[in-house]
């Protein structure tokens, strides 16, 4: 008995640490692999724990029956896992908000010499050109170039806006498709971890794939999940579920009535809408609905306050053909502001003059120059000039805002990472050194093997020579 | 704390990103001379400067509109330079005519030479500068003074008493024009009257009066020089004040716009020297395996 007892021992040996180098192997392989974590052979010293069907005074002294290996775990901690989710959705929020910011902000190009408010600039002076020679007809012709110039690049501001919005638009119809295609794979992923782990096995590698689903959805959109008790992850959206069980609630974009143009993402089973707080999709969000429509609507007071004042001021002037009661600009906003088309003509219409007859008189003119001075409370008591500058300063100012909330949470998301590997990443040295420990321990087992195989045949063909 | 290849990696793509970008950062600084591309490089910084740029590019159109009212100042006292020398010529015939020893014949010859000077003097009140006829007020379009008959029985002011005023500096408008009306005043019907008195037969004593009228009219314009030339004074102070603050202006742009060459070239060298250390480090740690170890 005892000696096929020690054979035993040994095969479970050769058998644990064959698993120890395969797991080694594997853990090799993929050390390079996002969201893989090492796993280690579970060993676990087989005794006498009274569950064996041999009696206890049989085996009174013996050490025990060698070593079980029947589990590979992975190393994780979930902990981290649930940190790492939280800054990753705050790194997408910001770096998508940020990244929108800063395309609206090269729209503006300032401070430059090219930029909106050279162009304002240059529109006062001309006004000043026309009141230094108001009878000249080429310093009229420079004016109403100045002002189309001017009203040209306030529409292709706001043109530019409203295609970065329907931009932004079309990536939160497309992230509909994103959070789909994961939700679907979580839900697979659940239905196969269930049933490996029904049968006792885990399916670790399978976990890390479903982790790593995890970590990216959390990144799109602010995510809650639970483990539930059969190894399958519910998955909450906002207070939506997203996946249950072996199920997902597909995501998908539909027109916004209340956001002329726009799109809504709601959950296809109930018309829910969609309302992160975090992640890439509130950042999307967040620039189509608030910021750029803020931006718009100020270039859009910016537009109405020149048409109304310069209108109000020039309808009441002359022309040099005694023309009276012409606007200097048509149109209502930031969207279709234009020189009126009648002094592009003729700027000798143009109404320089406080009465008809006195082509010498520029005091229209001067009124309108001085403007430029001028604060006006449709702007918040801020001159047109004034009220760009801080358009854009305040534009520029939530760039870096938003960029430092992304740089911020990215430094975050780096440090948890980090602790993270350190839990759950593979050292190529760590794992040597355990292969070369295994392989040092399996070719024991089998000097063990050999051992009692020697035993055996000292006591067969040696003893009991009686009988022959 | 563990390290593992993966942490290993990362952090070397960091470090190299992170240097990567700030080089990449100051060497666009460095080519651009500029600090501040866009607000958001500062924000505080970008408010402050669109704010001289405001301020200069005033500043460039109070100087224009001051050289453009120069240039029209000085059209205009080249014009009364031109009256005072034609009404002195006057005055110099009036004191010969005044005399009782010239003939009817010789009064009727000063008389010829006044209707030139009457005619030249109408000329310089119609000067134009431009499209503009500088002594009309207003009505720029129209010569200041119409002349009927030649040689000339009249001469009537057309303008108006418009004043063409501009921006000069942040505070203060000018006029830059002078009224015909005034500057000329009765000078025409002056003259008009003592050329007929010539041609009339007057003697000596009936024209020494004019003598008076034709002094009243140098005066007149003597006044319209002294108040040109203060104007003209005015815009040269105002055009040497808007070039100090446009230079003062110019410096704090810069200031606040521009690259510290000096500091951007040694930060350059600092962040070249930190990529060569992170490089260098990098491949020394990689090479660093277990694997050369093992037999």
């Amino acid at each position: 008995m005892a000696l096929s007892v020690g054979l035993d021992t040994a095969v479970k040996a050769l058998r644990a640490h064959q698993l120890a180098v395969d797991v080694a192997a594997h853990n090799i392989a993929n050390a390079h692999t996002p969201g893989f974590s090492r796993q280690r052979v579970l060993l676990r010293p087989i005794g006498l724990d009274g569950s064996d069907h041999f009696t206890r005074d049989a085996f009174l002294g013996r050490p025990g029956f060698g070593v079980d290996a029947s589990d590979v775990r992975r190393v994780r901690d979930i902990f981290l896992d649930y940190q790492i989710r939280l800054s990753l959705s705050s790194r997408g929020r910001y770096t998508a908000l940020a990244d929108a910011l800063r395309t609206a902000e090269l729209t503006f190009n300032d401070p430059s010499d090219e930029g909106l408010a050279s162009v304002l600039a240059a529109f006062w002076a001309s006004w000043h050109d026309v009141v230094n020679t108001p009878e000249n007809t080429a310093a009229r012709t420079a004016l109403v170039h100045a002002g189309e110039t001017l009203a040209g690049r306030i529409r292709r501001a706001f043109d530019d806006l409203s295609a970065l919005r329907e931009d932004l638009d079309q990536q939160v119809a497309l992230m509909a498709e994103e959070i789909n295609a994961k939700a679907r794979e979580i839900a697979q992923l659940n239905l196969q971890i269930k049933q490996v782990e029904l049968n006792g096995d885990s399916a670790n590698d399978l976990r890390d794939r479903r982790d790593l689903l995890l970590d990216e959805l959390a990144e799109l959109a602010n995510i809650s999940y639970a483990e539930q008790g059969d190894s399958t992850v519910v998955v909450y959206l906002g207070n939506h579920e997203l996946v249950v069980g072996t199920e997902y609630r597909a995501v998908t974009p539909v027109a916004d009535a209340g956001n002329p143009g726009m799109v809504k993402l709601v959950f296809a089973i109930d018309g829910e809408e969609l309302a992160p707080t975090s992640g890439k999709l509130k950042g999307l969000l967040d620039a189509r609905d608030v910021e750029l429509t803020e931006l718009q609507s100020k270039i859009d007071s910016l537009a109405q306050a020149l048409i109304t004042e310069l209108n109000a001021l020039h309808s009441a002037g002359f022309g040099l053909d005694g023309t009276t009661g012409e606007p200097f600009f048509t149109g209502s906003g930031a969207a279709d502001i234009a020189v009126n088309p009648v002094l592009l003509a003729d700027p000798r219409k143009v109404a320089a003059s406080g009465a008809a007859g006195a082509p010498g008189d520029a005091s229209v003119a001067l009124q309108i120059a001085n403007l430029a001075q001028t604060p006006l409370a449709a702007l918040g008591d801020k001159t047109v000039d004034e009220f760009y500058a801080n358009l854009v300063t305040v534009l520029g100012a939530d760039v870096r805002g938003a960029q430092g909330l992304a740089d911020s949470s990215e430094r975050l998301v780096s440090h948890i990472e980090a602790m993270r590997q350190s839990v759950q990443g593979v050292n190529l040295d760590e794992e040597m050194t355990n292969l070369v420990a295994s392989q040092r321990a399996y070719e024991a087992a089998a000097r063990v093997i050999t051992a009692i195989d020697e035993m055996l045949e000292v006591l067969i063909n040696r003893t009991g020579i009686t009988g022959r | 704390m563990r390290v593992t290849e993966q942490s290993r990696l990362a952090n070397h793509q960091r470090y190299l990103q992170d240097i990567g970008r700030k080089l990449d950062e100051t060497q666009r600084r460095l080519a651009s001379g500029r600090r501040i591309e866009r607000a958001s490089d500062d924000p505080a910084g970008a408010a402050v400067s669109m704010h001289y740029r405001r301020g200069i590019a005033f500043e460039a159109q109070m100087r224009r509109n001051i050289e453009n009212g120069i240039a029209f100042m000085n059209v205009t006292e080249a014009a009364l330079d031109g009256a005072t020398d034609a009404l002195q010529r006057a005055r110099e015939l009036t004191v010969q005519a005044a005399n009782d020893t010239l003939s009817p014949e010789e009064r009727q010859t000063i008389a010829r030479e006044l209707d030139q000077l009457i005619r030249h003097l109408a000329q310089i009140a119609n000067t134009e500068f431009g499209d503009a006829y500088i002594f009309s007020g207003h009505r720029t379009d129209t010569p200041a003074y119409a002349v009927s008959g030649d040689p000339p029985t009249a001469i009537t002011y057309q303008g108006d008493n418009g004043l063409r005023v501009r921006q000069i500096s942040r505070e203060s408008q000018a006029a830059v024009n002078l009224i015909g009306s005034d500057v000329f005043g009765t000078t025409f019907d002056d003259l008009i009257a003592l050329r007929d008195a010539l041609d009339g037969g007057a003697t000596g004593s009936d024209i020494a009066p004019y003598l008076g009228q034709i002094d009243e009219a140098l005066e007149r314009i003597l006044a319209a020089r002294a108040e040109l030339g203060a104007r003209i004074n005015r815009f040269e102070a105002a055009l040497r004040q808007s070039e100090v603050t446009d230079l003062n202006l110019q410096e704090l742009k810069s200031d606040v716009e521009d690259v510290d060459l000096a500091a951007a070239i040694v930060q350059l060298g600092n962040e070249q020297v930190a990529l060569q250390a992170a490089l260098g480090a990098i491949a020394r740690a990689s090479s660093l395996t277990l694997l050369d170890y093992l037999r």
